[in-house]
């Protein structure tokens, strides 16, 4: 499988490769809820002293994967709906953890207490499966392993700026999780680029016996997780998972099984057309977004992101802190401004992937916004979405198949393929959601089928 | 600006839920022609392209208007009078359709009110064009369900209507072009001037025996149908589509290449029967319908591969009709063809594709 498709969207503001420090706070809002987690089971009582590394709640429907506590403070439960509040914050973040009695891993688990450190030191949420993204099993045996250093949506913390001095800290961790695995082979994702990352990556790594590296050119979205698996022969099979883990992930491995102390540092981007000065942020989960985004923003009326411009999700106005799960935040100026007879204009600023505007051939930087750009039509067949489409599938005649509901030749056309970048809605002159349809139609097929077999 | 938005708004509540609400298509879309639409995005991903189908088509409008010009100098207002019909007439029947069917009315029409005149003899009678028209808007498009959706091109579905329909106006219809500076731009030419009919296309001449002069095809002062005269105008045009990527390349290249290659091959055989390549490429509505008419993205195939075959299937029959048969031109026969095979190609292309996808992932 060779990379086909794929488009790289010019948002602007991208955040720097400088890193700056998060000032300290008074106070932390740890929300229960994250992008796959809901840590409905609370550890903590009201007025509880927690330290750093503390486990206040935990996701039982997720293999019981811990909230950390990032600092030391006192435990408020009811002072915000949906957050564990920590008052009185102070300093101290590098605490050794010794496991106590009760975190016994399963014994009959190769390597289990390796395993269940990453668990309880808050490593083990980095892991996604490749296919699904949900949170494997920490017990399991994975059918393959695929260790990303990139990240190419606009806009979520990158890979090079995780790494940059960090390199020695990446190498442990690999052979940390060589040594779980027992030397099954790891693939690691690396930019094509000869220079800086992608160059000094393959030099470190040069004399590893059981890593298998993937050059990736620098489009959105090879770096996908789903698509890497494809194109290393780990094709989807519901009973054997793949395991992703991102760059701050191995580096999670290396401190909790190095140092034994927990992950309670995110590296994360202030990044997007929506925001000044674009940067990476090193915070804490539970560090107050109002705090986090003061001084930083443009203009009035902003929707912000937890994620991505493409498939992040929208951070609601009761979110009070960052998400333990969260990578970025983007910042995309809403709009409400009708022009006259905007579809005559030359667009000098406008972004597009066809070549209808004169921001084509000028060498400016498109102006990006929340705004639909047009009325939803009809399929024109003009084929944009099938050249856009990085899992190789035809979203147009999928869109045709559903609008008469053949869920079945749907199928067929491998709509099980789609990873959910969403290039094919963002390109459609039409305006058709086909991301939504594509995923939704999905499901459905899933519990048709489910149906059935009862 | 601001007072024109302002009417809209006090006018809206009447059309979208007051006395007038049959008419709510007709009044979102004057609306919507004016003032872009300020939706944000509701599902992912967040950001959207800025192209729309307005913008589609307008870029398709801009590509015809050298052509049009062209035909404006040497065929005279008549040309606007036709336009005029072609627009009023087709328009209403999509408004009329978008009103029955409670759905918005589609910007396609723009270019397909615009291609039909362009594809007529410009002396043909205006109830004609009209009619015309009619026919190929509601057969050719609407029955289908609208734009997106119809099989054959509307335009030439129209066209072949009034070709089998009124022959002898179609046939009859043709005028000699305007000359000097201004040509015909400020004449409008009516049937009490029989000096301007001529019957001499530069087709039904070589059917003949004599052909015309090839300098004469690429300015454009030649008789024919309105748009289709002047090659270099047609050229400009459609290169600005196929750099738009509104036009697909391989629909362009593919036709007129298959018909230029079969050409060569033809009439280095029997000259009396095929006439020389680039003389026969220039002739007629060849590069009109190979620019504007085959590309038509919903009637032609999906599929890159299946674009190939298309479009040879296009120029070969266009060179087959012309040359072999009675009739003098036969591109709008070969793209009604191609539009016939364009979903059989695709079948096939998508079992190739499927086939290769049954071992993905």
């Amino acid at each position: 499988m060779k990379f086909k498709g794929g488009y790289n969207i010019r948002l602007s503001n991208r955040p720097s490769s400088e890193v700056t420090v998060s000032p300290e706070t008074n106070t932390l809002y740890l929300p229960l809820k994250s992008r796959r987690f809901h840590f409905s089971e609370v550890h903590v009582q009201e007025g509880d002293r927690v330290q750093p590394g503390s486990v206040v709640a935990v996701d039982p429907e997720n293999f019981g994967v811990p909230l950390l506590a990032p600092r030391a403070g006192t435990v408020s439960l009811d002072a915000a709906e949906d957050h564990i509040v920590i008052r009185n914050v102070s300093g101290e973040p590098d605490v050794e953890i010794v496991l106590d009695e009760q975190d016994h891993a399963p014994e009959t688990v190769h390597n289990g207490e390796m395993r269940q450190k990453l668990l309880r030191l808050g490593a083990w949420q980095f892991f996604a499966d490749a296919h699904t993204g949900a949170l494997p099993d920490p017990f399991g045996k994975p059918r393959g392993v695929i260790v990303s250093t990139v990240q190419f949506e606009p806009f979520i913390a990158r890979g090079s700026v995780e790494l940059a001095r960090r390199m020695d800290q990446f190498a442990r961790g690999l052979e940390h999780l060589q040594r779980m695995l027992d030397y099954q082979l790891i693939n690691v994702v690396i930019p094509e680029t000869e220079s800086d990352l992608g160059g000094r990556l393959r030099e470190k790594l040069k004399g590893y016996a059981a890593i298998k590296i993937v050059l990736v050119p620098l489009r959105y979205p090879f770096d996908n997780p789903a698509l890497i698996a494809r194109r290393v022969g780990l094709a989807y099979d519901p009973d054997q998972p793949v395991w992703a883990i991102p760059a701050a992930g191995v580096l999670a491995i290396d401190r909790a099984l190095t140092l034994s102390k927990p992950s309670t540092v995110r590296l994360i981007t202030l990044g997007g057309p929506g925001v000044e000065s674009p940067c990476h942020v090193k915070t804490i989960p539970g560090y107050p977004l109002k705090k986090l985004i003061s001084g930083h923003e443009t203009a009035e009326n902003v929707r912000i992101l937890n994620g991505g411009a493409l498939t992040g999700d929208l951070v609601g106005s009761d979110q009070l802190g960052l998400d333990t799960e969260c990578r970025g935040l983007t910042f995309i100026p809403e709009t409400k401004q009708r022009e006259l007879l905007s579809f005559m204009r030359p667009g000098t600023r406008r972004a597009t992937y066809s070549n209808c505007f004169l921001s084509s051939i000028l060498p400016v930087i498109p102006l990006f916004n929340t705004c639909m750009g047009g009325e939803r039509r009809a399929c024109i067949s003009c084929g944009f979405c099938e050249e856009v489409c990085p899992a190789g599938i035809m979203p147009h005649y999928i869109h045709k198949l559903l609008y008469r509901d053949a869920l079945e030749e749907a199928e067929a056309a491998r709509m099980d393929l789609c990873v959910g970048c969403g290039l094919c809605s963002y390109v459609c002159p039409s305006k058709i959601e086909l991301r939504s349809q594509i995923l939704d139609a999905r499901r459905r097929f899933q519990i048709e089928l489910a149906e059935e077999v009862q | 600006m601001k007072m024109l938005l302002e009417t809209f708004e006090r006018y809206r509540p009447l059309f979208t839920e007051g006395k007038f609400k049959t008419f709510k298509p007709l009044y979102e879309a004057t609306e919507g022609f004016f003032f872009s639409h300020n939706a944000t995005t509701a599902d992912l991903p967040h950001v959207r392209d800025a192209l729309d189908l307005k913008r589609f088509m307008i870029l398709v409008v801009a590509g015809l208007a050298p052509a049009l010009l062209v035909g404006l100098h040497f065929f005279g207002l008549r040309v606007l009078a036709m336009i005029a019909v072609s627009y009023a007439v087709g328009g209403t029947i999509e408004v009329l359709f978008a009103m029955a069917r409670r759905e918005e009315i589609n910007e396609g029409f723009l270019v397909t009110g615009l291609i039909f005149p362009l594809v007529l003899p410009p002396m043909l009678p205006l109830w004609m064009v009209g009619v015309g028209v009619a026919f190929g808007v509601i057969v050719g498009k609407e029955l289908f369900g609208g734009t997106g959706r119809n099989l054959f091109n509307p335009a030439l579905v129209g066209r072949c209507f009034l070709a089998i329909g009124y022959p002898a106006a179609m046939s009859a219809s043709w005028i000699k072009p305007g000359e000097g500076t201004t040509g015909r731009f400020f004449e409008y030419v009516s049937t009490n001037m029989p000096d301007a009919i001529t019957s001499a296309t530069p087709l039904a001449l070589a059917k003949q025996g004599s052909l015309a002069d090839i300098s004469h095809l690429f300015w454009g002062n030649t008789a024919g149908s309105v748009g289709e005269t002047s090659a270099i105008a047609v050229i400009l045009g459609g290169v600005l589509l196929v750099a738009t990527r509104v036009a697909n390349w391989r629909i362009v290249l593919g036709t007129l290449g298959s018909f230029a290659i079969l050409n060569v091959i033809l009439h280095a055989a029997s000259p009396e029967t095929f006439a020389p390549t680039v003389w026969n490429l220039f002739a007629g509505g060849l590069l009109f319908g190979a620019f504007f008419m085959a590309t038509d993205p919903a009637t032609s195939p999906v599929t890159n591969s299946g674009k190939w075959v298309y479009a040879a299937i296009i120029g070969v029959s266009t060179l087959l009709i012309r040359s072999m048969t009675g009739y003098v031109e036969g591109v709008m026969f070969a793209i009604l063809l191609g539009n016939i095979a364009a979903p059989l190609i695709d079948e096939v292309a998508f079992r190739v594709r499927f086939r290769r996808l049954k071992n993905e992932g």
